[in-house]
């Protein structure tokens, strides 16, 4: 019956102590905060490798360059071609996963031809998802 | 006397350079700061808006974030730039800061008739940049309720 006892407060101490850590590693966001690809719109045609702009929309949140820690803010992420990473991580850095760290808040592109998705994500001041994670509907355009 | 004279304007001299450079953070080269939304002569119904702050080869950053290339939205209302740009933005209901890095701001209450918004940047310290930027002023039209 002690030993029962004691592994059950082990148990509860370590799942206390796990969730702690857990939360710690993820910046929380607000609840309403809204993020959404401003330009272009769902269904766009843009020129394939001619120069487009994005625009990164943002409402009930800031924008903070990486390394700066300061609440309810992060830095845009944009995903061409692929699906949201896993939302417990860094943020992986190549051709599909853009960072804007220094607070950028819309970029151009090119794309070749063809039909391509459009995504955004929000990364604290670690590259990671906000809890709960902070991105766009995915889009798609049409570069022809 | 005169030597002392010299010294003392020397002194004050290079007291006094290092304190201007380091009260205007240059601006970032080709940064361009303007309304994405709304249009300049758009009409808005109800006086309610979001208003969608841009800024071209530049960043944001929240206040008291000093990092290169970046700063912080205000948002002036129906009023003109200040006079000068070597001061901390006035915050007032026709300055709005927005020194949480917000890239939009939503306006609630603008009265019918016609209003004036201009965005202007400024540096984590709230002094705009040297050279400052702004956008162009534009003006929307609120018909009444």
């Amino acid at each position: 019956m002690k030993t029962m006892i004691r592994t059950m407060t082990a148990c509860l101490v370590t799942a206390v102590l796990f969730s702690g850590v857990a939360a710690a590693e993820r910046t929380p966001a607000p609840a309403n905060a809204y993020l959404y690809v401003g330009w272009p719109n769902d269904g766009e045609r843009v020129s394939a490798d001619r120069p487009f702009r994005v625009w990164f929309g943002l409402r009930n949140m800031g924008v903070a360059p990486k390394g700066a820690n300061v609440p309810n803010t992060g830095h845009h992420h944009l995903l061409i071609d692929t699906d949201l990473p896993p939302l417990d991580e860094e943020i992986p850095s190549d051709r599909n996963h853009l960072h804007f760290g220094a607070g950028q808040t819309e970029t151009t592109i090119e794309l070749p031809r063809g039909k391509h998705t459009l995504q955004l994500l929000m990364g604290d001041y670690n590259h990671i998802p906000h809890d709960p994670p902070v991105y766009s509907r995915k889009i798609t355009v049409y570069a022809r | 006397m005169l030597i002392r004279t010299v010294i003392v304007a020397a002194l004050f001299a290079a007291s006094y350079g290092p304190v201007l450079a380091v009260e205007r953070t240059p601006a970032p080269k080709d940064a361009e700061v303007y309304i994405i939304w709304p249009p300049d002569g758009a009409v808005i119904k109800g006086g309610k808006l979001w208003v969608r702050m841009g800024v071209r080869n530049a960043g944001v950053a929240p206040k008291d974030v000093c990092m290169p290339n970046t700063g912080h939205h205000h948002l002036l209302i129906d009023t003109d730039l200040p006079s000068s740009f070597d001061e901390v933005i006035i915050s007032d209901r026709q300055h709005i800061h927005f020194g949480g890095g917000q890239t939009e701001a939503r306006l609630e209450d603008l009265p019918p008739g016609k209003h004036t918004l201009q965005l202007l940047m400024a540096d984590c310290h709230h002094v705009p940049h040297d050279p400052p930027l702004y956008s162009k002023k534009i003006t929307i039209r609120v018909p009444p309720y």
